[in-house]
């Protein structure tokens, strides 16, 4: 170890090297620590610091990833090198042009950004989004601490909008290996959700069998619904296509006489979608490790839960509400926690100190405000995800409901 | 009587530090020369009464003034003055006697004391007291007839004793009250009663100590004048404005003093030197200082004369082969010591010794940290902090200056609810204006806390005395408190 300390110790030296001391510097900061110590009172301070507080993020993450190898292959290692080496890359040069430490935000960004990717990503386009992730969103801005996006998110916006065929179809189904994106790609459980719900009756209280209608197809997602449904004697079931949302609602429909067995399929299982059996998003889909990952951060203080709290309670409420008198549009609340990049965005993006607000008041109105809008672009419009809209869209009022919570707050001026 | 108490917010709990001080006391030996300075604690400097050669005893008086708001100081130790002159104390110039002593332990007592101290007149006692140089080491001193604080004894409404201990180290008040220190104590406190006769007295002790809240309430029993209770030994609870409001749940006057709102703040080692003045006519000529931080090759306290130079006091106590740096009371807001020939006063309540951490440390920012403490939940101190494990105590700033990220760990442990990211955000960019005002920044009583937790390693207590000091250069001076306040006048005189 010595060889090294001692290697460090002649780079600082070299002349020819003065232009990439950041990379030195963050080298030796992260091998050896700081040998710094405090000037004035306090004298002793806490041992917390930036670079450990960041790798708690990335370590509250690795079972994500863990449970994105699994399910979808070492591919996943090589998006996240990629993602990781382009970031980096861009982050040390506005360092070494900025003449300051490389910061250790890209940390998370390269490894958050990946994440949210399909994962039949190019490679190319993850290094795409990356880059303009971390420049755009936040060096522009002065980088990190001054940013007012979620660079992982700006990026993914970014490749969104570039690149929308690779970006809106390829869904991986997990265990599928093979890399032949055409033959094996299949809609995410919101994708199915949404065709479902539009081509034919959600909970329809009474099924009734035309002639001319050939296709006719219904969507239960409850099991109650089914009963209600299938104990109306009107109900005639013939040739009607029965979707089902979740085990109970397709064993109830099961069970049922009238109903056969070939007419009937379930769309996901909840279990399924805890585990991650279900495509998506390369880091979203296992939303067990990451509601552990989640509480561990929030555990270590490193994450706040008000917003995690009051984004997932308010698209809860809103989808209980909603689906009971929308249910073509509005999908079922559990359902929809566990679909999609919620529980991700919820607990590692929109918990992101920078980009949210800082005082409590604004990280309830943050989440509320976050919740609502993911509601309203799964259900009304034409994407099936909301996630990364609405969490952006709220980062860029970051700002604003911080400037007005203050004003409430310290409205009667003290004198 | 036992009373409950108000929450304060925010606020760090120091647990587990190495270092702590026993309890244990051991005596210094009267040192061959002492320094005292003619400005202790708080007031202004007192004229010197001797001369140079002048021969002196422990407990004489050497200086006195009875027109400015002030408590008179004295000799510790017998023997000669050698020299009056200015020194640096502290960062501020200070005239100071130096005296060469005959080593001696005696000390020459205060005309009138007694120890049936209640026949004795108020005037007598306050006299005694205020003869004797007691006063709350912090920034006021005792009401007397004899301007030792800005207001007169009528009007104390409230009298406050702590012993909360919420620092990472301090005196214990389990030693300080140990066998007849305890009725002492009580009886310094009935004095001050005496005294004070329109003040409820309040004791704030460690909530922790069980047992001593129980002896303390039960030597103090029958007074209805008087509560014990205990305060969680949360920092900064032994702050004056923490204290006021969350004992008496009164608004401290930001800006002023606790006594302005008539009330006086003084800790266990000032009631004992009450006692000590009234009933054994004892000057305050010694001090009882820890001795804390990993430096010492024992942690213990010591009783040592007032004005002995810092290397008398800890001659021999200190490890040999540590690069040490000393700290004057508290880690979170004491001097360094750079000079040890300088003086302990009577304000002087712990050395710490302190390693100096310049060194590196192997992937520090991933290392487990079974004794690394920290606000975040993020080392495994939380889990393994103990008597047997403690947590280290060194200057290592362990990460380097980041910009801020929001984490909000500043304003959670704010005890006065204060924002210092914010205030620190709009002195980084020069915006010295009323928002400042606004965001509270004269509320804030530099403990120093929210620079303690801060992961970015920002100087956010030294930002906003920044602040503060740039707002009244900008004609923002602080702004008077909505009630009256007592003491005023003499205040002004004072400047
Ligand atoms: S503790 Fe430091 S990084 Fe965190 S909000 Fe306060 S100033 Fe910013
Ligand atoms: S130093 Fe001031 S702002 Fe910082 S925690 Fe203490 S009171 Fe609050």
């Amino acid at each position: 170890m010595k060889v090294i300390r001692s290697l460090l110790d002649k780079l600082y030296e070299v002349p020819g090297l003065q232009r990439y001391k950041p990379i030195i510097g963050a080298a030796d900061a992260i091998l050896y620590g700081t040998n710094e110590t405090t000037h004035a009172a306090p004298h002793v301070v806490d041992n917390i610091d930036i670079k450990r507080y960041m790798s708690f993020v990335i370590l509250a993450l690795l079972p994500a990833v863990a449970a994105s190898v699994y399910f979808f292959g070492f591919r996943v290692i090589a998006i996240i090198m990629v993602s990781y080496m382009a970031g980096g890359a861009v982050e040390v040069i506005f360092a070494m042009v900025g003449k300051h430490d490389i910061h250790e935000g890209f940390l998370i960004t390269g490894l958050i950004f990946p994440l949210v990717l399909p994962p039949t990503c190019p490679l190319w386009v993850v290094a795409i989004g990356v880059v303009f992730g971390t420049m755009f969103g936040k060096e522009m801005f002065g980088g990190t601490g001054r940013n007012i996006f979620n660079p992982a998110l700006v990026g993914r916006l970014f490749i969104t909008i570039a690149f929308p065929a690779i970006m809106s179809a390829n869904w991986q189904q997990p265990f599928d290996y093979s890399l032949e994106t055409d033959a094996t790609t299949v809609a995410t459980p919101l994708g199915k959700y949404k065709s479902t719900a539009m081509a034919g009756e959600v909970n329809p209280t009474v099924v009734e069998f035309k002639e001319d209608e050939a296709n006719k197809q219904v969507l239960f997602t409850s099991a109650a619904a089914v009963e209600k449904c299938t104990l109306n004697p009107e109900s005639k079931f013939d040739g009607v296509k029965i979707y089902c949302v979740g085990n109970g609602a397709y064993k109830k429909a099961a069970k049922h006489k009238r109903i056969e067995e070939s007419n009937l399929t379930r769309l996901f299982s909840y279990g399924d979608l805890l585990v991650g059996k279900e495509p998506g998003s390369m880091g979203e889909t296992c939303r067990i490790v990451i509601i552990l990952g989640g509480i561990f951060l929030m555990f270590a203080k490193v994450s706040n839960w008000r917003i995690p709290v009051s984004y997932l309670g308010t698209v809860f409420v809103l989808a209980l509400v909603g689906h009971r008198f929308l249910p073509q549009d509005i999908a079922p609340p559990v359902f929809q926690i566990f679909a999609g990049g919620l529980m991700f965005g919820a607990m590692f993006m929109a918990t992101d100190p920078i980009t949210s607000p800082f005082t409590k008041a604004g990280k309830y109105c943050f989440g509320v405000s976050c919740g609502v809008l993911t509601v309203l672009i799964r259900s009304f419009t034409g994407y099936v995800e909301g996630v990364m809209f609405s969490i952006v869209i709220m980062n860029a009022f970051t700002p604003l409901i911080d400037q007005i919570v203050l004003m409430f707050k310290y409205r009667p001026a003290k004198t | 009587m036992i009373a409950k108490n108000r929450a304060f917010p925010g606020g760090y709990r120091f647990k587990h530090f190495q270092g702590r001080p026993q309890d244990k006391l051991i005596k210094a030996a009267i040192p061959a020369m002492v320094t005292i300075p003619l400005m202790q604690g708080f007031g202004d400097e007192v004229a010197a009464v001797v001369g140079a050669d002048d021969k002196v005893a422990a407990g004489q008086t050497i200086g006195r003034d009875d027109e400015s708001i002030s408590s008179p100081v004295h000799s510790s130790v017998n023997g000669k003055v050698v020299n009056i002159g200015k020194i640096d104390y502290l960062g501020n110039e200070t005239t100071a006697i130096t005296i060469e002593s005959d080593g001696t332990e005696g000390w020459q007592s205060l005309e009138g004391c007694s120890a049936a101290w209640d026949n004795l007149s108020i005037e007598q006692i306050e006299k005694l007291v205020y003869l004797s140089g007691a006063s709350g080491a912090g920034r006021d001193g005792i009401p007397t007839g004899f301007n030792s604080s800005i207001i007169s004894p009528d009007e104390v409404e409230n009298v406050i004793i702590h012993g909360v201990e919420s620092e990472m180290f301090a005196v214990s008040s389990g030693l300080l009250l140990k066998d007849d220190n305890l009725s002492h104590f009580a009886e310094g406190t009935k004095i001050l009663r005496k005294m004070l006769p329109h003040a409820a007295f309040s004791i704030a002790l460690n909530s922790e100590c069980k047992s001593l809240i129980t002896d303390v309430s039960g030597a103090l029993a029958d007074n209805d004048w008087c509560d014990v209770r205990g305060l969680e030994p949360r920092y900064p609870a032994d702050y004056d404005e923490v204290l006021v409001s969350a004992v008496l749940g009164r608004e401290f006057p930001v800006g002023h003093l606790a006594a302005n709102i008539g009330v006086i703040v003084l800790d266990i080692q000032a009631v004992l030197a009450v006692y000590d003045a009234v009933v054994a006519g004892k000057a305050v000529i010694e001090r009882t200082i820890a001795l804390a931080g990993p430096g010492f090759k024992e942690n213990l306290h010591i009783s040592a004369r007032v004005g002995s130079p810092v290397q008398h006091i800890i001659d021999g106590m200190v490890k040999q082969d540590a690069d040490l740096r000393f700290l004057r009371n508290s880690c979170l807001t004491g001097e360094a010591l750079s000079d040890l020939s300088m003086p302990a006063d009577r304000t002087c309540g712990a050395i710490i010794a302190v390693v100096e951490g310049n060194n590196r440390e192997m992937f520090a920012f991933v290392r487990p940290g079974p004794r690394k403490d920290s606000y975040s939940r993020t080392f495994l101190s939380l889990l393994f902090g103990s008597e047997k494990i403690t947590k280290l105590c060194e200057t290592n700033l362990r990460g380097e200056e980041r910009p801020c990220i929001s984490c909000n760990y500043c304003v959670e442990v704010c005890p006065v609810s204060l924002m210092p990211h914010l205030l620190f955000r709009h002195v980084e960019r020069e915006i010295i204006d009323e928002k400042l005002l606004k965001y509270g920044i004269y509320d804030c009583i530099e403990c120093n806390l929210c620079t303690y937790v801060c992961p970015s390693k920002i100087t956010l207590g030294q930002w906003i005395k920044d602040g503060k000091a740039k707002l009244i250069d900008e004609g923002l001076p602080c702004p008077q408190p909505k009630f009256a306040l007592k003491g005023l006048e003499e205040d002004e005189d004072a400047k």
